[in-house]
């Protein structure tokens, strides 16, 4: 379940970032991974609530910014 | 509340995706643009417009079938979002969308500073995204603070900020301009009651559009996107996102954001000459519920009681679209005795034989009806929708004539409507009087035929026809009438050339360019405007640029009065010579010969096919078809800017 959810997360990064799904892994990281900009933050935030039907603050907004962060956000909002 | 189990939608998506850029890879273009159409409808998400985009990007060599159109954003809000979304959508048009992005929140800037990027970037169009808010803070987060004050002087004042905006623009750019209209906020300011005053704030919303209304007809080739009817339908609470507005400067829900940019395609494809003419329909299933060859004719379910009442719903609903000018037709696959039955017998039929320019009734395939509909009527194949509730059949035709834009039905009969509004593919800038005549004008043309079946010669037939041509300077009442030729007709064209309402009205003042309009009454009744002239006058040398024939009126000799005119006009000039230029293209076959025909020599001929055509009008000239009752309107065009 964990990885699958895992795995979806790095599909929608790499959609949005426009990398390698296997480029994605724990250094990913918001403002040092290319692509990964403000708008793309954004971007990012919008396909994540759209894939698994929940809904983000700004303070995780502002608090997801590597690959993992996002993952445990997800996870505690399911 | 996990909705991690969504592998049917999921794996549709990937596969549409998938299938999207094996099109774009393999330069199928055609194939990639209905795919892309089918992921946006089915996801219109942002992973699907940006695959899309992606894909899109790096194949754009492969595909000079897309027809290239440069968009400028300017915009009080964070309009980058719209990106990905605007070029998906115009893929999934036949569009290849560029777009400029006007600095965030410059947007008086940008369009005052002349030297500003906006300018350089040299717009098809532009697209003026103003939210009310920014526009006019006094009916929005002031407007309790205000609504006490007269607020006259303070609406005439941003009237004209708007007009003035609008006039830069016109006066700096040949492009479309879309402009916003107003939304009203998710609640009234005077909460309950708003509604009852007419001081309230949603009726101070509904003053501002009214401006715009005003503004929008004021100043040429300005349309408004109906930005209110968007979030009205989307419903203001799903459509705004407070959260992302404080954030990101992003007013518009992300899951929205889509549905903009897709109104906004609307616009575009009808000034790429892409807007759908003709709607093929099935019958069973799709006209009414059940079959007419088993259930009989007063058997199917059609009527006031569910699910009859959503078929005749339908109905109606096509027969609007009819009075809007889309033409219809039928392909069914049944015996052509019940399909005559049913529409006699059966009461509750809302259509009627009539209202179909063509019906092709028998047991071979769609595809076969579709092609041979679009051949009768003369309507290019990517003008033509094809609606039908089967998939396997949808699928048939989809295959066999790509250029096809098939509407799958769902299995609810109360969708129909939603699933074929929501494109808006029949949609054009304007609607033009021939427009809402359009069904009536086809079977006008269909009886002028069966005339020319038993009128003697040719001439005869002519002459029996009885046809009055008026010749008249473009107007402002006729100037969107003469936009939309250029930008739809395809046959009878020798250039092609597709021009705005701004270039044309550019045109009709320069004393240096003869810009006509050719309408034409017959004895079967009036046709309205069916032939747009332009030709430039310089030196000794009158140069055709556009002439172009509704298919509608071809084959009556129209063509040679207008060239009879032509060489009238220059004549009148001190001209020695008329030239024209054909550019062939897939569509304009009945117009290749148009000069060869009436005596112009060729002067050359380019390697794309291209032909030079040259003519003497002292000398030789083109005389008038004595058939013709002729009037030319000469007083000069009084447009204004």
């Amino acid at each position: 379940m964990v990885d699958n959810l895992e795995q979806r997360i790095r599909e929608i990064l790499a959609d949005i970032l426009g990398i390698d799904v296997a480029q994605i892994g724990d250094s990913t990281a918001f403002d040092r991974t290319p692509g990964w900009d403000s708008a793309n933050h954004i971007n990012l935030v919008v396909a994540l609530e759209d894939e698994f039907s929940i809904a983000l603050d700004v303070a995780e907004i502002d608090a997801m910014l590597t690959f993992p962060d996002i993952v445990s956000t997800v996870e505690a909002k399911l | 509340m996990t909705n991690l189990s969504r592998p049917d939608a999921a794996d549709s998506e990937s596969e549409l995706r998938a299938r999207a850029t094996a099109a774009l890879e393999g330069a199928d273009t055609l194939s990639a643009v209905q795919v892309a159409r089918e992921l946006l409808l089915a996801a219109p998400t942002i992973r699907s417009a940006r695959a899309l985009r992606v894909a899109l990007a790096a194949q754009r060599a492969r595909h000079p079938g897309l027809k290239p159109i440069r968009v400028a954003l300017v915009s009080s809000f964070s309009s980058e979002f719209l990106h990905d979304h605007l070029v998906a959508w115009g893929l999934g048009s036949g569009l290849d969308v560029d777009i400029y992005q006007a600095g965030f929140g410059l947007f008086r800037q940008e369009i005052l500073d002349a030297a500003s990027g906006l300018y350089r970037y040299q717009p098809d169009v532009v697209v003026v995204a103003v939210e009310g808010e920014d526009w006019f803070p006094p009916a929005y987060r002031d407007f309790l603070r205000n609504m006490d004050r007269d607020s006259k002087a303070e609406v005439e004042g941003w009237q004209n900020e708007v007009v003035t905006l609008l006039r830069t623009l016109r006066n700096r750019t040949t492009a479309t301009v879309l402009i916003h209209n107003l939304a009203s906020p998710a609640y009234g300011a005077l909460g309950a009651a708003d509604a009852k005053h007419s001081d309230g704030q949603y009726a101070a919303v509904r003053r501002l559009n009214d401006v715009l209304v005003s503004v929008a007809s004021e100043v040429t080739d300005v349309h408004l996107v109906d930005y209110a009817g968007l979030v009205n339908r989307h419903g203001a609470l799903n459509w705004y996102d407070a959260r992302m507005r404080h954030y990101a400067r992003a007013p518009i829900a992300g899951p929205m954001q889509s549905f903009l940019a897709a109104e906004y395609v609307k616009f575009l494809r009808a000034l790429r000459g892409l807007a759908k003419k003709c709607l093929v329909v099935d019958l069973d299933n799709t006209l009414w519920g059940g079959v007419v060859g088993e259930d009989g004719p007063l058997g199917v379910q059609l009527g006031a009681t569910y699910p009859g009442s959503a078929f005749a719903e339908f109905q109606q609903y096509l027969l609007g679209l009819r009075a809007r000018g889309v033409i219809l037709a039928i392909a069914s696959k049944n015996n052509p005795g019940d399909v005559d039955e049913i529409f006699a017998a059966n009461k509750a039929m809302v259509l009627a034989p009539q209202h179909f320019a063509a019906i092709e009734v028998h047991w071979r395939s769609k595809s076969e009806s579709v092609a041979s509909i679009a051949t009768r009527l003369g309507i290019g194949l990517e003008h033509v929708v094809f609606v039908d509730d089967n998939p396997a059949e949808c699928e048939e035709v989809r295959r066999n004539l790509p250029a096809v834009t098939v509407v799958c039905l769902p299995p609810q009969p109360e969708r129909f409507i939603d699933v074929l509004a929501r494109e808006g593919l029949f949609d054009t800038v304007t609607l033009s009087v021939e427009d809402r005549r359009r069904g009536d004008l086809y079977r006008q043309r269909s009886q002028a035929e069966n005339m020319r079946a038993s009128a003697g010669s040719v001439e005869d037939y002519y002459r029996e026809l009885r046809m009055q041509l008026s010749f008249a300077p473009v107007h402002q009442a006729s100037l969107a009438r003469a936009a939309q030729l250029t930008q739809k007709t395809n046959q009878f064209n020798v250039t092609t050339r597709r021009s705005t309402e701004s270039d044309i009205s550019r045109r009709a003042r320069d004393p240096g360019w003869i810009v006509t309009t050719i309408a034409v009454r017959d004895r079967f009744g009036d046709h309205g405007i069916v032939g747009v002239l332009m030709a430039k006058h310089t030196g000794d040398v009158v140069e055709i640029d556009t002439l172009l024939l509704s298919c509608r009126v071809i084959g009556r000799t129209i063509e040679t009065a207008m060239l009879a005119h032509v060489c009238d006009c220059a004549r009148a000039r001190g001209a020695t010579a008329v030239t024209g230029t054909v550019i062939p293209t897939a569509r304009n076959d009945p117009a290749r010969d148009l000069f060869a025909r009436h005596g112009f020599a060729k002067m050359a001929e380019d390697v794309d096919g291209t032909t030079h055509w040259r003519l003497d009008p002292v000398q030789r000239g083109v005389p008038w078809p004595e058939w013709f009752e002729r009037a030319v309107e000469s007083a000069a065009s009084e447009l204004g800017d």
